[in-house]
């Protein structure tokens, strides 16, 4: 590619936005910073548990870590997990197990997918979140959009704008309705066929109301914490892909961060998407995929408007629109060199 | 420091606080009497003062709970035989009780404020008794098509439900949305333009009409409303320029140990709540309140703080829908369909709302108050049950509330799903809001607070500040009030975004009057001026107002106020 070109993908990105992939990144990753003895990997009461780094549910990929998956399952027969193939999206080939028998009976009418020299398709199975925050009853995720211009040094921005997606029926945890993907998956693509459906707002609620809702219902500390703990999940989740990234300078991408939210408030990371649908389902969703492509393109491109690979990446506040910084571990670098001391209070928020 | 503006605050809730704090001290002087039979000079004086206001307190809805914890504090040991007076005082002052009577007082005051318009509403000595007439016709245009909307239907007003219909909705009283409920046939009684027009047919009868006057203005309806400089005065603290909340909230505390604006805020606001007094809360809410705050706040001010009895009152209209059927139930089940179930920024909460209106329409402690308003037609239908003779056990008010529901009712009480997460909690403070505020927006009276005079005094700000536009829309044939009026009958609820109406609200309540809306209104008008001249047909007019999502009101308003 010329110097003055540009395009919105990395060659790899798969490495974040596969399931199974983003799974084992995150592994190593916590693993890597264990064995360097970084505080960050710091581990809590129980096996497995990391203080600060257990934002990801409890995840095996299937069927390589099959038995691992069933040690694991035996410490907490009652719970219940989900299955999604690596490989799909928009809520595809998802559901829900509660029995080991049920896998098992699966795997046996999926012709033995345990040989992977048999089946090219794998699954993952996580710990399902089985209390997730309900507003008027009712399920929802998140739907973040991140903008990544370059994994190293890492610089990766959020947009404002982004909504929460609301399951139109009543959630609800009994058996009979474990079958029922209505209650259970946020996607807009599964919800839309749904009966309760409504276009005129599809579902979708801004990130704003959430954060009004919840400061004057939970209070403000807390509701806080909850966002620096959504941006903390999505920094490490980047910081845990971002060696094994292709980082070519033409390159940009934005990603389709899912999140869903405890009933404790506490962020989890569900899985991260490269293409995130651009299309609009209501008139608000369309001012707001109409901003989010309009921010990119200005945070892109030097102030000039022409892509130019010497440009350092380093936009104009303005240029940023909706977007906010998460990390500059460039910007970081420079600050830390010029003012020490300041260095060690701003930028403690990652330590 | 601190102290000193909470004193500030305190001095500056003023005349209002200190009246309630005088009272306070009657009251407290005539449960002195009450006790000890012993009548003190100062208590004499003020005797007549304070009889009135024991028996004005019996009849309030808190009086059962506060006269029993006096008498508990009466029966404690701490309250001594020999010092009777001061013991009594010092363990009410201890308990919090005597905030509590000098809240009942201030909410018993403020009733009175409302009840009665003040004369100088009606400066003019203009006879405004059209005014409700014309609200009594209205009344009865209403009745006449609840009416045979249940012929054409074949539906009674009334009947007892049915033994399944109950168990279902029992079952599902905290998902309605699940009810499958068949309402292709309802359609809403009337919407806000249905409304309007009936305001715009208003005359005086003795107001001669010029031969070029425009059928459409308020001007000949004389209601004193207030100018703008006017509104400069009563708005003080946001003509002054002080620093708001909601404007930006990170301009530097005048407190040392507050990093910023809104850390401050919290800070005073804190420590309002905890004084619980209610006149230093409604103070507290002219500047601006903190979201965390808010819930607790609003609660404080309109005296709408849930306890016990009120749960279980709140469980008795559960029952009385479970136990009635009421040709109005579909309608407002219609009514959260139209409205809040199609709106992006409250469909989440259908549930809540569809709970909160049925149970609203059996609430027969908010008839008195829409109907014995001076301003009131006072109208109401009695419906007698279905299949039962006409007895009075079998007649009952419909609905109970007397508040029969219109097209986008519902949002007077969308807001509040923002506040509470508790149904209880939203129910009492929206009850407590409506009957303070929102009922005089859609009914025709010469009330101060009514939206008539709202009308007036958008129209007269529009006039007097933006001549420019007032021609052009004059030249168009088209009403400005047309354009603004369903943003003024619902108090602006489900047109701007949630966090700016709460704003919007806390001004409403901290300066106890809707003037603001009619404000605001003509604000915005104002500040899309450029963009309005540019068009000439009601529809453009329409699309250059339709998105309201980027207005800030607190920065807006105070520039409106702001003297030159």
């Amino acid at each position: 590619m010329g110097d003055n070109q540009t395009i919105n993908h990395f060659p790899n990105h798969y490495e974040l936005t596969r399931k199974d992939l983003l799974v084992k990144n995150i592994k190593r990753y916590r693993k890597d910073l264990e064995r360097e003895g970084n505080p960050l990997a710091e581990r809590g009461e129980g096996p497995g548990k990391y203080l600060h780094l257990d934002f990801i549910p409890v995840t095996f990929v299937l069927p390589a870590d099959y038995n691992m998956f069933v040690e694991e399952y035996r410490k907490s027969p009652q719970s219940t997990w989900i299955m999604k193939p690596c490989g799909k999206s928009q809520g595809a080939g998802i559901f829900l197990i509660n029995k080991l028998s049920k896998l098992k009976k699966w795997s046996r009418e999926a012709r033995n997918p345990f040989n992977p020299n048999l089946t090219k398709e794998s699954y993952v199975i996580s710990r399902y979140i089985d209390n997730p925050l309900l507003i008027g009853g009712k399920k929802f995720d998140l739907r973040l959009y991140v903008l990544i211009t370059s994994f190293r040094p890492l610089k990766a921005y959020l947009f404002k704008l982004g909504f929460c997606r609301f399951c139109t029926v009543k959630y609800d945890t009994s058996i009979q309705e474990l079958d029922n993907m209505y209650v259970h998956l946020t996607n807009v693509s599964v919800q839309k066929h749904g009966e309760e459906y409504n276009s005129l707002h599809g579902g979708k609620l801004s990130v704003q109301n959430l954060r009004l809702y919840l400061e004057s219902t939970r209070g403000k500390a807390v509701t806080e914490k909850l966002f620096a703990n959504i941006s903390w999940c999505i920094v490490h989740s980047l910081k845990a892909v971002a060696p094994v990234m292709a980082n070519d300078r033409h390159c940009f991408e934005c990603y389709g961060y899912d999140i869903i939210i405890d009933n404790k408030l506490k962020p989890w990371l569900i899985e991260v998407n490269a293409s995130p649908s651009l299309t609009s389902t209501t008139v608000n969703d369309r001012i707001l995929k109409y901003k989010l492509i309009d921010n990119i393109v200005s945070l892109v491109l030097p102030s000039d408007g022409v892509p130019d690979v010497r440009w350092n990446k380093c936009p104009s506040q303005e240029a940023m629109g909706n977007f906010e910084l998460l990390i500059d571990e460039e910007l970081a670098y420079q600050d830390e060199r010029e003012n020490p001391t300041k260095y060690k209070s701003s930028h403690g928020k990652w330590k | 420091m601190e102290k000193e503006k909470l004193a500030a605050e305190q001095r500056a809730s003023g005349g209002r606080a200190k009246k309630a704090k005088n009272s306070c001290q009657e009251v407290r002087d005539e449960e002195e009497q009450v006790t000890t039979a012993v009548a003190s000079d100062r208590a004499q004086q003020l005797q007549g003062m304070a009889e009135k206001l024991s028996l004005e307190i019996q009849g309030m809805s808190n009086y059962k709970q506060l006269y029993s914890e006096i008498q508990r504090i009466v029966a404690s040991s701490a309250v001594k035989k020999d010092d009777f007076k001061n013991t009594l005082l010092e363990a009410l002052k201890r308990e919090g009780l005597e905030t509590e009577l000098r809240n009942t007082v201030f909410h018993w005051m403020r009733s009175q404020r409302l009840d009665k318009p003040k004369e100088q509403a009606n400066v003019y000595g203009a006879d405004l008794s059209y005014l409700k007439k014309a609200q009594m016709q209205w009344e009865r245009r209403i009745q006449k098509s609840l009416n045979s909307m249940c012929n054409e239907l074949n539906i009674p007003l009334a009947r007892l439900r049915s033994a399944a219909d109950r168990d279902e909705l029992a079952e599902k009283w905290n998902e309605l949305s699940t009810c499958d409920f068949d309402l292709g046939q309802y359609r809403p009684l009337f919407a806000p333009k249905d409304f309007l027009e009936v305001l715009f047919s208003l005359r005086d009868p003795t107001f001669k009409k010029q031969p070029n006057e425009l059928n459409w203005e308020f001007s000949h309806i004389q209601i004193k409303v207030k100018t703008l400089a006017q509104l400069r005065d009563a708005y003080e603290e946001l003509s002054r320029g002080e620093p708001l909340l909601g404007v930006n909230g990170n301009v530097a505390s005048s407190l040392g140990h507050c990093p910023n604006l809104e850390a401050e805020r919290i800070h005073l606001g804190e420590k309002v709540l905890k004084a619980n007094q209610a006149p230093v809360a409604q103070e507290f809410l002219k500047r601006g309140c903190p979201r965390a705050l808010r819930g607790r706040l609003w609660s404080l001010v309109l005296g709408s703080v849930v306890r016990d009895a009120d749960a279980d009152y709140y469980d008795e209209l559960k029952a009385m829908v479970l136990q009635y059927d009421l040709m109005v139930d579909k309608l407002i089940i219609k009514d959260v369909q139209l409205t809040a179930s199609n709106d992006d920024q409250y469909f989440v909460f259908e549930d809540l709302l569809y709970k909160t209106m049925l149970s609203f329409s059996r609430d027969s402690e908010v008839l008195p108050s829409v109907t014995r308003d001076k301003c009131a037609g006072g109208q109401v239908i009695h419906a007698v049950l279905q299949g039962k003779p006409a007895t009075l056990e079998n007649t009952l008010v419909f609905p109970p509330s007397g508040v029969i529901p219109f097209h986008g009712f519902t949002m007077y009480a969308t807001p509040f799903c923002y506040l509470y997460d508790d149904p209880c909690a939203i129910y009492f403070t929206f009850r407590a809001f409506y009957l303070r505020y929102w009922f005089r927006l859609h009914t025709v009276s010469s009330h101060e607070q009514g939206i008539v005079a709202v009308c007036l005094c958008f129209e007269r700000l529009l006039q007097c500040h933006e001549p420019e536009l007032w021609a052009h829309f004059r030249n168009l044939h088209i009403p400005p009030v047309k354009v603004v009026f369903k943003w003024l009958m619902r108090g602006f609820s489900g047109h701007l975004p949630p966090e700016q109406l709460l704003y919007l609200w806390d001004l409403v309540l901290a300066y106890d009057s809707l003037e603001i809306v009619a404000l605001l209104a003509a604000t915005i008008l104002s500040f899309r001026k450029d963009n309005l001249m540019q068009v000439n047909t009601v529809h453009n007019v329409e699309a250059v107002l339709a998105d309201l999502s980027s207005i800030k009101v607190m920065p807006l308003l105070q520039l409106s106020l702001l003297r030159d």
